[in-house]
């Protein structure tokens, strides 16, 4: 009785029944009309729910007979896992976007019977095993779309409304020309039977025959150029509509293509490269688009194209078993997606990508925005991550190099698209409020419903992967805190305070060697500054603490990582929580999104290396990556590349200012000290599984440590000619991170130690004078170092932070610092790097011009008078401050509690060259004992000090007042400009300015432009014109003709 | 003997082929909707042809099962079968597009598809 109720022909029962029973009823009573729309619906939903239920569970298909005669000779229909997956979603759409359009439905009860017969006919065309029956449900869907397209009539909807019958007629004209010929030469219409027989398909005239079939099909799901009539619908077309037209009816089409797929074995390179070229084509295109209609509609043909041809590719290369994965993955996101933004867009008045900010006014909504933005992109933990990273896995290992590269470049086209788009809807002002009071929740709940399953799929593709329990943890924490995100900002940090504690606790005993290391300097980094987080009393910070949780928690799975996938994921975690985190800050839109697209650029490069080592080595495991070092070294330099990008490495460093400069200050702190550590981490996560390699890639090495050399100085000069005080630190920073980088690239255990000895140091000190700077910042709202001055008086406190500081950078006795430097040298002079030895002398000697230059402009010298009362750093920021400060002395006199462990971590991968003493330590080239040196420094100093303070209690000093020469002349018109501290270096810059000039900038902004011209170019083909289209339509099935006759 | 053999099966395939490639170039080169529409029918019929002409077997008799008349000389019945439904879907299809053609009118005064360009790239 239960089989029978819930019979899958049901369906199509019922949406005829309802279909001529509706206008009866709805004569009578449009109310209950609706209700037995909704019923209908809902049954759809049911019947589907539970055969993806029982068929889960491992039922067997459900086979349809009609007629009560076996097929071929009698049309059949199946309802098995794949069909009933696709259809839940699809009927479970279709309920939700009635709900969504039912003011508009409930007017004429034609309405709601197109609605119900146009979810049948998708209905039909997924569960048909025949290929004319697929014919009349292509041609039932096909007409209820033409007509619900245009449902409100007006001239736009009309035009691209017969724009879309034009070609929606071509295709199934082509589509019902093909089956009869197939007819004509095998004898049947069943797809089964066809596929048995396809030896019957012969001949220039069964090609033809195909290409008609498959042409007609693939038009409908909108290739590139041939699809120019699919956007005007997208956009034209009531939201509801458009939404269930890119999801309901494309995976239709999809799902006939994936049945009629064994029929073209010899089609499948030609199929799967149309979708590639649709999926980087629309994105090319989608750079250029202002509409955000029109913008989902470029990302809906291209993610269709993406889906195509990872089903050609995983049927070419026999991978079918992951079609579920890979496509399913590809499907559901999209699907969910796609759905709930074009139901947002609905929702959304006026056609800017600007005016999505009226999400704000509804904090749940911008964050669901976000959810849905994130999944389309690929990212994690949604589920195109998992099914993009088993494509680029499959793919690789059949060598498809090519393939792989444009699915990558296409993806990071989507990213730069979506993203800013999301950028526009947080940083833009628009005219117009959002209006949802009067639909009541049935237009946004739906799509948070929607985000709510993206997660829940994602998580159920994890599943399927070897990952520890824990690799998704960092979102959850994420989650979990952004439920109390409404309350009280010392709640907050207290909670994430004591929820990375907890973390910290369970994870570093946990570690061993250099990941140990790591944690230690990493987590509790985390902490100190997340203790300055409430320093701007009374200021919310929407969303911060949920995603710092995130990210900290992500660095921690980082170093936690053992598999490939585990590292990638928390990688791509890490990338996108820090971006948002950068994006919080005021003018931080533009920079943000330049920083995640050099993320996530750096982020493929290490997929692709990733996958390159499973080709070679078959193994997921991190220790692969030694394995695949012995046949080549693209992998290596691949992985180094992705690295490098995270650090700033030079030329591909213009991220970092802008992203430094422009995120909160004390974020600043975070991003400097701590996450571009995860960089050096994984240099040397490279490192460790290749020292073996290491010895035979000394050109390679030299290469690297040059280029660490001349970041060093390219940093410390930037850094000097800066006026901007934090595009000073952060161009110190691409500095510090080039001595890293050299010290990496020595490779013996000297060197080693020195990079992990540097990254320790850079990690103290930058946490220190940031957090120092936010303090100066926050008191006297400037960011020109020319407008400050004078501020020792005021900030005593944040000037001794500033002043060790910069000793401990400038590496010179008795801090930290020197010690840095003396290990550097070393490891060079053990190398036998001479020359660039002498090179890093210079940049040290250089690094002196900016840290003078920043102690001096901010602190001394004479203060501006609008800075009189001016008043010290508040405590949050002077607590951690005075930790940092704590700590760099702790080390500076007793260096041996810091290289010890640094030494035993790094000698299992490189034998110890090092001999202690007591506080000695002795390496080839020299010793050092850091306890002496800070003591006798410390007499050395403390000496004057106490002369300097006798003597200066006997003489009498007679104060004059601040102003009291400077004004006697002419006051000038920008008396900023006059400043001492204004243009600094001068006559540096005369000599190597040069250097400084944005070249690197230059360089990407004309890539940027570049992508931005290939767009305009290739969107020329949309002229608006509706023959234009149905030319491009015969167009593109010819040449897919003439390609698979040739090939 | 030459024997000029032409089969009638041939000749509507053939002329179903030509209609369909008038449709088709009616469809673009005429601006006017209505003629559009009038190509699309063109195109409609002669898919319709050939699909009759290929189940059509000279000399074949009607498809009824009868002691006399042998199997294999029976016309096959499917596309005739099929090519009615095609038949009742292309008059649905067209009517869409007429009314497509009355609300364009209405809402544009003009019949003419290069009116219905207002959206491109």
């Amino acid at each position: 009785m239960v089989t029978e109720l819930l019979s899958p022909l049901n369906i199509i029962i019922i949406a005829l029944g309802a279909g001529f029973l509706l206008p009866l009823i709805h004569a009578r009573s449009p109310r209950f009309a609706g209700q037995v729309m909704f019923a209908s619906l809902l049954y759809f939903v049911i019947i589907s729910a539970y055969h993806f239920y029982t068929l889960i569970g491992g039922a067997p298909a459900v086979e349809i007979i009609t007629a009560g005669i076996q097929p071929p000779f009698a049309i059949n229909l199946r309802f098995g896992l794949a069909e009933a997956f696709v259809l839940l979603a699809v009927n479970t759409a279709a309920l939700f976007g009635a709900r969504y359009m039912f003011d508009e439905l409930r007017e004429h009860a034609s309405a709601m019977i197109l609605f119900i017969v146009w979810i049948m006919g998708i209905n039909g065309m997924v569960m048909t095993r025949d290929l004319f029956n697929l014919f009349i449900f292509v041609e039932i869907t096909a007409v209820s779309s033409f007509v619900l397209v245009a449902m409100r009539a007006n001239s736009i909807a009309l035009s691209a409304g017969f724009k879309y019958v034009i070609a929606g007629t071509m295709a199934s004209g082509f589509l019902l020309l093909g089956t009869m010929l197939l007819y004509y030469q095998t004898g049947t219409l069943n797809i089964d039977d066809l596929i048995i027989h396809q030896e019957m398909i012969t001949g220039p005239f069964g090609t033809a025959a195909l290409m008609l079939v498959l042409g007609a099909i693939l038009v409908e799901l909108k290739p590139f150029p041939a699809n120019g009539w699919g956007l005007d619908v997208y956009q034209a077309a009531p939201a509801g509509i458009a939404a269930l037209l890119s999801v309901g009816v494309s995976a239709a089409y999809l799902f006939a293509l994936y049945k009629i797929l064994p029929l073209l074995t010899s089609f499948l390179p030609v199929i799967a490269a149309t979708g590639l070229l649709t999926f980087v084509a629309s994105n090319f295109i989608g750079l250029r688009q202002s509409d955000p209609r029109r913008l989902l509609g470029y990302s809906s043909v291209g993610q269709l194209g993406l889906m195509v041809t990872a089903l050609a590719l995983l049927t070419k290369f026999s991978l079918t078993e992951y079609i579920p994965l890979v496509v399913g993955g590809l499907f559901i996101s999209h699907f969910l997606a796609k759905a709930g933004l074009f139901w947002l867009a609905g929702i959304i008045k006026g056609s800017e990508l600007g005016d999505w900010s009226q999400l704000r006014s509804k904090p749940v909504l911008i964050i669901a925005f976000l959810f849905l933005i994130t999944a389309l992109a690929g990212l994690p933990p949604f589920p195109t991550f998992w099914a993009k990273w088993q494509l680029v896995m499959s793919l690789m290992e059949y060598q498809q190099h090519g393939w792989v590269f444009f699915i990558l470049l296409g993806s990071l086209l989507e990213v730069v698209y979506l993203f800013r788009w999301f950028g526009k809807a947080v940083s833009s002002q628009s005219d117009k409020a959002l209006d949802i009071s009067s639909s009541g929740n049935r237009q946004w709940l739906p799509v948070v419903l929607f985000v709510g399953l993206l997660l829940a799929c994602g998580q159920v593709m994890a599943s399927s992967f070897d990952l520890p329990v824990m690799a998704l943890l960092p979102v959850y924490a994420g989650l979990l805190l952004m439920l109390i995100d409404g309350l009280g900002e010392r709640l907050k940090q207290i909670a994430s305070l004591l929820v990375i504690i907890a973390y910290s606790v369970y994870l570093i005993p946990s570690l061993d060697g250099l990941n140990w290391i790591f944690g230690l300097m990493l987590l509790p980094g985390s902490i100190l500054i997340l203790i300055a987080s409430t320093y701007q009393q009374g200021t919310a910070r929407p969303g911060f603490y949920p995603l710092f949780v995130m990210l900290v928690l992500s660095l921690g799975t980082l170093l936690a990582a053992e598999t490939m996938l585990g590292f990638f994921l928390a990688w791509e975690l890490m990338t996108v929580s820090s971006y948002l985190l950068v994006s919080l800050g005021k003018k931080a839109t533009r920079p943000s999104l330049v920083y995640l697209v050099f993320s996530i650029a750096g982020a493929f490069l290490i997929l692709f290396a990733f996958a390159l080592i499973y080709a070679q080595t078959g193994s997921m495991q991190l220790s692969a990556i030694g394995q695949a070092g012995i046949v080549s070294n693209w992998p290596f330099i691949l992985l180094l590349s992705g690295f490098f990008i995270k650090m700033g490495g030079l030329g591909v460093h213009v991220w970092l200012p802008d992203a430094y400069a422009e995120c909160d200050d004390d974020f600043t702190a975070m991003m400097s000290s701590v996450v571009s550590k995860a960089g050096v981490f994984g240099l040397f996560v490279v490192g460790t599984q290749m020292t073996a390699q290491l010895n035979d890639m000394d050109t390679i090495l030299t290469v690297v440590g040059w280029v660490g050399l001349i970041m060093a100085l390219a940093g410390a000069i930037m850094a000097a000619m800066s006026e901007d005080i934090k595009h000073l630190l952060a161009y110190s920073s691409i500095g510090q991170l080039g001595y890293i980088v050299t010290t990496f690239a020595i490779a013996n255990h000297t060197g080693w130690v020195a990079a992990m000895y540097l990254a320790v140091n850079h990690l103290l000190y930058k946490g220190l004078i940031f957090l120092a700077i936010a303090g100066v910042l926050y008191r006297v709202k400037t960011r020109y170092m020319y407008q400050m001055g004078g501020l020792i008086k005021n900030m005593p406190i944040s000037f001794i932070s500033v002043l060790i500081g910069i000793i401990t950078i400038s590496g010179v006795p008795p801090l930290l610092g020197f010690g840095g430097k003396w290990l550097l040298y070393n490891a060079l002079l053990e190398r036998g790097w001479y020359l660039q030895a002498g090179l890093a002398f210079f940049a040290s000697a250089v690094a002196f011009l900016y840290l003078f230059k920043l102690i001096h402009t901010i602190f001394l010298g004479q203060r501006k008078s609008e800075h009189e009362h001016v008043k010290e750093a508040p405590l949050a920021l002077l607590i951690p401050q005075i930790t940092f400060m704590v700590l760099i002395m702790a080390f500076s006199m007793f260096p041996n509690i810091l290289i010890q462990p640094l030494s035993d971590a790094v000698a299992p991968f490189m034998a110890s060259t090092f001999t202690w003493e007591g506080y000695l330590l002795i390496t080839e080239n020299g010793y050092w004992n850091g306890f002496l040196v800070m003591n006798i420094v410390g007499v050395l100093f403390m000496a004057p000090a106490i002369l300097l303070w006798l003597v200066s209690k006997k003489m009498k000093v007679q104060k004059v007042k601040q102003f009291n020469i400077v004004f006697a002349a002419e006051r000038p018109f920008t008396p900023a400009t006059t400043h001492y501290a204004y243009n600094f270096y001068a006559f540096y810059d005369k000599a190597i300015g040069f250097l400084t000039r944005p070249d690197a900038t230059r360089f990407w902004n004309g890539v940027s432009e570049w992508g931005h011209t290939v767009g305009a170019s290739l969107r020329r083909f949309y002229t608006g014109n509706g023959q234009t289209y149905a030319g491009l339509i015969l167009f593109y099935i010819g040449v897919m003709y003439l390609a698979v006759r040739t090939l | 003997m030459f024997e000029f053999n032409l089969p009638l099966a041939n000749i509507v395939l053939v002329t179903g082929f030509l209609l369909i490639l008038s449709g088709l170039w009616a469809m673009f080169i005429h601006k006017n909707i209505i003629r559009m529409i009038i190509g699309f029918s063109l195109m409609d019929t002669g898919i319709h042809m050939i699909m009759v002409a290929l189940g059509y077997i000279t000399g074949g008799t009607a498809p009824i099962f009868d002691d006399a008349v042998d199997g294999m000389q029976m016309v096959d019945p499917v596309p005739s079968a099929l090519v009615l439904t095609a038949i009742v879907i292309g008059l649905g299809v067209t009517a869409v597009m007429l009314s497509y053609a009355v609300k364009i009118h209405q809402a544009k005064n003009s019949l003419s598809i290069d009116d219905c360009a207002e959206q491109k790239w």
